[in-house]
């Protein structure tokens, strides 16, 4: 669905470069998750193949459309959920659904069931002015899902939601994700990443650092590990065993059949970690 | 369709901001003042503060030649009382007349503020009444006028083109890049631009709006000031012409900004340069090539046209044509700009 090859963009149109020789492919069907600190080149990324940055260098394509050359009817394919919330202010939340769905040539989803969907039903008559943020991001969010697109670009769609409004727009995505829709999706939130994405791209400075799927990662740069606490009397004990050790194997199977086990993990690493030992730098 | 939608939707948030109602407001505010302050036809007459020291028929003689002149004159008992006059009424001239040695002495006293020509003028028009009281005198001057059945305007109706110009036409200039310079403040430029919609949709829907409140403020002080006398049909085309004109010449220039701040410098100079054609048209005898070349120009005398009796139905329609012109070619040229630069 997606095709990047040497990709660079300069917002001062020079030799200083927000990304440079960016390549990655995105199959259909697939959750890839741009994970990467405020200022990497997620959203200048997502701006070049939405078309709303201008193709410098490199070789884009989008569902088929090269992007040097959009045509608009790509639109009809594509969804865009924004970062920043742009809804018209003066408009209601419906109007505002109403207003853009009018513009595909696409049968599209409706404004009310959409409103519903984020739990923004009961406002959807009140002026968007008058929503927090939160709620002006779901409708920013949910407005990108209007066209029921067969490529789907997120732009931090979790960041400044709470809890459970982020776990909300989680459940949608994996539906979506279900259902088929190919997603790009930009984050530092590596929970969210860990959770959605079939691969992810680890990108600072510009450049990609790597690009695989979260097991992978986890299995190559976590250690093989797993804590355990159990009661062996009156004492309560905790230990780490490792899987490669086959003493520590065999311990840790005479725990498990003592039955006294009160808790146990396995120490994967989670991105965070791995991205701060790929990059030398905090997703912060 | 799609142009349709962003027309209403424009409507719908125009019709909710201060923007639109601007243009009406000051259509009605022109409105009152023009109806209710400014004269329909001022009258020329000069209030003159006299004091004649003269005795026996020099008085006579004089109070009745002064009161033929087009003036108010207010007698007197001194020249320090005409002097405490005049410091209070700035639209006066004050006018001692004595006698001296068997000669009449004229003394004019003025406020400061006349220029050569105006002391020239008394002067010259003093000696002149003199002289056409001599037994012998005969009128030699004969004025002619080129065209003999011109019609005069009203002072109010003759202000009202320069309102339709700058308001109803230019106004727009600014309003349509405030629009926007909103839209991309709030970010909702870059929803759009994910969708199917083309950019000329986005700018025309403006437009439309711009079109919208100029037509509305335009004809409402036409309709106010001029009443049935003006050619409707010749003034709605000369708005739309001049409106679209003066919304895709802001389109343009706010093309190569990304704030309103930014642009303002442009944008004012436009307008402070487009009303130097204000002169030409209250000073015929001022309007060199520079001015007479500002669109501006022929527009004051296209919407005038449109106010009189039988106005000059060619000029309107070349200016309509004109105009329309213009705006399509500067839409074009926003619109190429636009797609490079509206969402960055």
């Amino acid at each position: 669905m997606i095709k990047v090859e040497g990709l660079y963009h300069s917002y001062t149109k020079n030799e200083k470069y927000a990304v440079q020789d960016l390549n990655f492919e995105i199959a259909k069907g697939e959750v890839l998750g741009f994970l990467g600190p405020s200022g990497a080149g997620k959203s200048t990324t997502q701006g070049v193949m939405t078309g709303l940055l201008q193709l410098q260098k490199g070789n884009v394509t989008v569902a088929g459309f090269d992007v040097r050359k959009i045509s608009r009817t790509m639109f009809n394919k594509i969804g865009v959920s924004f970062e920043q919330s742009n809804v018209y202010g003066k408009l209601s939340g419906l109007e505002n659904l109403e207003f853009y769905r009018k513009l595909f040539d696409v049968p599209t989803e409706d404004p009310k069931a959409m409103l519903e969907l984020v739990g923004l039903d009961h406002v959807a008559d009140q002026k968007a002015a008058e929503y927090s943020k939160g709620m002006k991001h779901r409708l920013t969010f949910v407005r990108s899902m209007l066209n029921k697109p067969e490529l789907w670009f997120l732009d931090e769609p979790t960041t400044g939601l709470d809890p459970a409004i982020a776990s909300q727009i989680k459940d949608i995505i994996k539906k979506k994700k279900e259902e088929g829709t190919t997603v790009f999706l930009t984050t530092h939130n590596m929970y969210v990443a860990d959770a959605l994405c079939d691969r992810v791209a680890f990108i600072i400075d510009g450049v990609i650092k790597l690009i695989d799927s979260p097991r992978n990662l986890k299995l190559q740069y976590g250690e093989r590990l797993v804590e355990v606490e159990y009661r062996e009397g009156d004492c309560l004990k905790k230990e780490k065993l490792s899987f490669l050790d086959r003493k520590d194997r065999s311990h840790l199977t005479e725990i498990v059949n003592a039955g006294n086990i009160e808790m146990m993990h396995t120490k994967e690493a989670t991105l965070e970690e791995i991205f701060i030992k790929v990059t030398g730098r905090g997703l912060k | 369709m799609k142009l349709l939608y962003s027309f209403l939707k424009d409507m719908k948030l125009a019709s909710k901001s201060f923007y639109f109602y601007m243009e009406l407001g000051i259509a009605l505010i022109f409105v009152v003042v023009l109806l209710f302050i400014v004269p329909e036809n001022p009258d020329p007459k000069m209030d003159v503060y006299a004091y004649i020291d003269l005795q026996g028929p020099y008085k006579t003689m004089t109070e009745e030649a002064l009161s033929r002149e087009n003036t108010d004159l207010i007698m007197l008992n001194s020249r320090e009382e005409v002097k405490a006059e005049l410091k209070g009424n700035r639209g006066s001239v004050g006018l001692v007349i004595t006698q001296a040695d068997d000669r009449i002495v004229y003394e004019y006293i003025l406020q400061g503020y006349e220029g050569e020509k105006f002391r020239n003028i008394l002067k010259t028009s003093t000696e002149a009444g003199f002289v056409s009281e001599a037994a012998n005198y005969r009128s030699v001057t004969n004025v002619i006028t080129l065209e003999e059945d011109t019609e005069k305007l009203s002072l109010r109706l003759n202000i009202l083109p320069v309102f339709l110009a700058y308001n109803a036409a230019f106004m727009g200039l600014f309003i349509i890049a405030a629009y926007i310079f909103l839209d991309k403040e709030e970010g909702t430029i870059k929803a759009f631009a994910v969708t199917p919609a083309r950019v000329w949709h986005y700018l025309l829907g403006k437009v439309g709006v711009i079109l919208v409140s100029g037509l509305m403020s335009g004809l409402v002080a036409t309709i106010f000031l001029a009443g049935l006398k003006a050619n409707y049909l010749h003034l709605i085309l000369l708005l739309i012409a001049t409106n679209a004109f003066g919304s895709t010449v802001g389109l343009f220039i706010a093309s190569f900004f990304n704030t309103m701040v930014k642009a303002m410098g442009w944008l004012y100079v436009i307008i402070i340069i487009l009303s130097f054609s204000a002169v030409s048209y209250y000073l015929p005898a001022f309007s060199p090539l520079i001015i007479r070349i500002l669109p501006s120009y022929p527009m004051l005398f296209a919407f005038r046209e449109t106010l009189y009796d039988v106005g000059n139905t060619g000029y309107i329609y070349t200016n309509v044509l004109g105009f329309s012109a213009a705006s399509v070619i500067l839409f074009l040229l926003a619109n190429y700009r636009f797609k490079k630069t509206l969402t960055v």
